[in-house]
């Protein structure tokens, strides 16, 4: 037997939330310093800092903010399929707003120049955000609207917008990957200000959302509605209204995902912007601990999560697996994940556990 | 008279869905015949069946997950690692029978593992068969990066050989309307899975299970067995789909079937079956793979649109067929509830009037900021103005000794290409201002010409066909003189009405002649 005191404390740091994701993360992190050199060096060129760990938080990002609106549509007892095809819509709309002539045929020789131009877009750069965020707001609360009010299981729901949301975004763009030359939206991807630029946009949403969750009692509505619908509006909380507003933010969040990785690759790929990456998202939240049947969340235990997807696909790529290969990986860990989450898993540990105790 | 409508749509909705998308598939079809000639040829539809013998048998794999209720992601990636896994071992020189043998087993593996962990370790069926989809696709790098090409005896056969229809096929000239020995395959899957959900005990036990889990445990069904081996069932069917695939297409390759889980989530539900499980035919699955087909054939039928429509159709399709599930579900548990009142369709609507409502205005809105968009983005055309057939041009070059004439015109680059070839073996190309001279043996011409003439250049099996060209498309103009005849066929590509024995022509043309923009 420990003695209580310590049993207690250790009891107290083990159930907390983070600390699965946290082992999780510094489990690859330990891999990575066993088995990657120099994994961990920084370097610092023109005042910005350089470095595979900084190359995780830039990368993972994308997928930090996917898990962030993941987190509130599971934490309803939903999920979203579609954030990667909504990324995918944002991308088009911004790419062609910036730069319409990219589409265009036998253009007069004074608009062909505009074409390559870093400085050049025609519309300015508030509009185009604004649309293309105001435009993915719309894709979720579509989502939301066939869950809440369609009473239509989520996974199928969205599964439409997924189908259909790549052919929109071709739609858009007329099939073509439109190049972006626009500096200052490029700027939004891969700007650096000491740190990357994206990760400062993660930190305020990241902010506004656990204020606006936290510091009202949103996220409590939220976490009553994941646990049980009924009960809550019995209780007085529109349970309708409250899906509503999950999967629209999660839609506004996968809209600013998707202009991040668009401005970062500067295209417009409908075909791969986002792909398989409501996967990612989903498996963060998971890996979170949030679960998958709704109820509690945690917003930063979800942005670990991402970061342990994302730090697992980094190290790979440094110990040189191929890009595609890395799936498998990701694979094994959901696997072991789920394992260690799974209530069936942990009983037989403990008897396990409970039988050496005997012998 | 009303009433008995309603009374025998009471009795029999269970097989509503089924019923709409079989007459569906038929109104499709018909509209399409309709419209196009070439639909209207018994073989289009044989190749329906012939194109997608893959996708019929994973979305029977799939049928019997969803049934219980699951779902299984991981089709895709078995399909993929199975074309890779099967291709790499025939490389090396393994006798096919075997590796079929082997790819099939290790589906069925796959899908025990999958089954266990979802039904003992209480995984979501949806995160477990995400992981395997990850873990098969992953797997298929580690075998090889590039696509295998299979050579093999065996495949060919399988591949090749063609089964004539009878009454559609001339048997002695070995001509006509035929489906692949993969097609007979997808159909004795399909009769074997109807068999198995319909008039056996584990057919019963998943239906049970898919209605009700708990009280089909509480009835004494062996539920966990059964669980585990539809997964069984369906990792079997993921890796005969893979066999199939791989072996129509004759190579193996991780990206293959990217997306298609979803493909045949939409199969399934098209096809009627309850993706909350319980309740669905597995026939109504070949009718949800039809319509797929009939979407796709009609998209290429008309030329015009393009490819991602065929997306978007899917999707607002997938949509009508939940909405239409949805509308039976709630009328089937006002039925239960006890009052047995049935509740009409005005009623429906009033209750659903707030979701008509918001979503209504979620379209709106989205339709008007697509037109305030488009009103404030420049007007630039984004399609050629195509050029006009240089016909005059073409008739004096004839004149002038060429044998071939050829001009293309459109594309991505708007180009408007027009190619001479002589007797003697010289080339000529010219786009705009450009000029481009070839000198190829007259061996290679007398090869050229012969081949076209192979083709059947100057039968009525080549005609012109002209609609407008999509975007990216080609307008072509080709005349060939040969022994006096002469003979000019026009064509665009991207659809399929014309006469496929026009791009063989075509093909034999561009090897020889000289490209712009090549180095």
């Amino acid at each position: 037997m420990r003695q209580p005191k310590s049993a207690f404390d250790w009891r107290r740091v083990t159930e907390s939330r983070l600390f699965f994701p946290i082992v999780a993360l510094a489990l690859v992190l330990l891999f990575d310093l066993i088995f990657v050199r120099g994994f961990f060096a920084i370097e610092a060129r023109e005042g910005n800092l350089y470095g595979n760990v900084i190359d995780i938080l830039r990368s993972g990002s994308t997928v930090i903010l996917l898990a962030l609106g993941m987190t509130l549509v599971i934490a309803t007892g939903g999920v979203d399929l579609s954030v990667g095809a909504v990324m995918a819509i944002a991308a088009s709309i911004a790419a062609l707003m910036m730069n319409p002539y990219v589409m265009a045929k036998e253009l007069p020789e004074n608009l062909q120049k505009l074409v390559g131009d870093p400085n050049f877009t025609y519309a300015p750069l508030w509009a185009v955000l604004m649309v293309t965020l105001i435009v993915s707001a719309f894709c979720g609360l579509w989502n939301g609207l066939l869950v809440a009010y369609g009473k239509i299981q989520p996974m199928v729901g969205t599964l439409i917008l997924m189908i259909a949301g790549r052919g929109i975004a071709q739609l858009i763009t007329n099939g073509i990957r439109i190049q972006i030359f626009y500096e200052p939206y490029a700027f939004i991807g891969n700007g650096w200000v000491i740190l990357p630029f994206p990760l400062y946009i993660v930190i305020l949403v990241f902010t506004l959302l656990w204020l606006f969750t936290r510091k009202t009692s949103i996220g409590l509505f939220i976490e009553s509605v994941g646990v049980n619908a009924r009960s809550s509006f019995f209780s007085g909380i529109d349970e309708k209204k409250i899906k509503l507003l999950a999967y629209t933010l999660c839609g506004l969040f996968a809209g600013m995902a998707g202009v991040l990785a668009s401005a970062n690759i500067k295209t417009s790929d409908a075909n791969n912007i986002g792909w398989a990456l409501e996967l990612d998202a989903i498996l963060a939240v998971v890996i979170g601990g949030t679960l998958m049947s709704g109820g509690r969340f945690s917003l930063l235990a979800s942005v670990i999560g991402a970061l342990v997807m994302q730090a697992t696909t980094t190290s790979m790529y440094a110990i040189g697996v191929p890009a595609n290969a890395v799936l498998a990986v990701k694979g094994v860990v959901v696997i072991l994940v789920l394992l260690l989450y799974s209530e069936q898993a942990r009983n037989l540990l403990r008897r396990i556990a409970v039988q050496q105790k005997e012998a | 008279m009303k009433l008995n409508i309603n009374a025998s749509i009471a009795n029999n909705r269970r097989f509503i869905p089924v019923v709409a998308t079989a007459v569906l598939f038929i109104i499709a079809y018909s509209i399409g015949a309709g419209f196009y000639q070439g639909m209207r040829d018994p073989q289009v539809f044989l190749n329906l069946f012939r194109t997608s013998p893959f996708l019929l048998i994973a979305a029977i794999g799939g049928t019997f997950v969803i049934l219980t209720g699951g779902i299984d992601l991981s089709v895709s990636g078995l399909v993929a690692l199975t074309t890779v896994a099967a291709s790499a071992l025939i490389r090396a020189g393994w006798d096919p029978w075997v590796v079929i043998l082997l790819m099939l087993v290790m589906g069925m593996t796959m899908g025990t593992i999958l089954g266990a962990f979802i039904t003992y370790m209480k995984v979501q069926p949806f995160i477990a068969t995400l992981a395997g989809l990850w873990f098969a696709r992953g797997m298929c790098f580690f075998i090889s990066d590039d696509a295998i090409a299979v050579d093999n005896r065996v495949y060919k056969i399988l591949s090749q050989t063609r089964i004539l229809i009878p009454g559609l096929s001339d048997p002695t000239k070995k001509e006509g309307a035929y489906i692949s020995l993969l097609v007979v395959v997808a159909l004795v899957v399909l009769a074997l899975a109807v068999y198995i959900a319909h008039y056996t005990r584990f057919g019963r036990t998943i239906y049970a299970i898919g209605g009700n889990e708990q009280s089909a445990r509480l009835m004494g069904l062996p539920v966990n067995s059964t669980k585990v081996l539809v997964y069984t069932l369906a990792g079997f069917c993921s890796a005969l789909a893979g066999l199939t695939l791989n072996i129509y297409v004759g190579s193996g390759h991780g990206l293959y079937a990217t997306g298609f889980e979803l493909t045949v989530i939409a199969a399934v539900v098209m096809g009627g079956t309850m993706l909350s499980g319980g309740s669905g035919y597995v026939l109504g699955t070949l009718f949800g793979v039809l319509v797929l087909g009939v979407t796709q054939t009609l998209i290429q039928f008309n030329g015009m649109l393009s490819s991602w429509w065929t997306n978007i159709v899917v999707g607002a399709l997938t949509l009508i067929f939940i909405g239409l599930q949805s509308f039976l579900a709630a009328r089937k548990v006002q039925a239960v509830g006890g009052e047995r009142k049935q509740e009409g369709l005005a009623e429906m609507l009033r209750r659903s009037r707030k979701m008509l409502l918001y979503s209504g205005g979620v379209i709106v809105a989205i339709l008007l900021i697509i037109v305030g968009v488009n009103a404030f983005m420049p007007n630039i055309p984004t399609k050629c103005t195509l050029k006009p057939f240089q016909q005059e041009k073409a008739a004096a070059l004839v004149e002038g000794g060429a044998v071939v004439v050829y001009e293309h015109n459109g594309g991505s680059n708007c180009v408007d290409e027009l190619y001479a070839i002589y007797p003697g073996g010289k080339i000529t190309a010219e786009e705009g201002a450009n000029r481009l001279e070839k000198q190829a043996t007259s061996d290679d011409i007398e090869e050229l010409l012969s081949g076209i003439n192979a083709l059947g250049w100057f039968t009525d099996t080549l005609y012109s066909t002209e609609h407008e060209p999509c975007g990216q498309c080609f307008t072509f103009f080709l005349t060939v003189s040969d022994q006096g005849q002469v003979k000019t066929v026009k064509a665009v590509n991207g659809g399929t009405d014309t006469p496929p024995a026009y791009w063989k022509v075509i093909a034999l043309i561009d090897e020889i002649i000289p490209h712009f923009g090549a180095p």
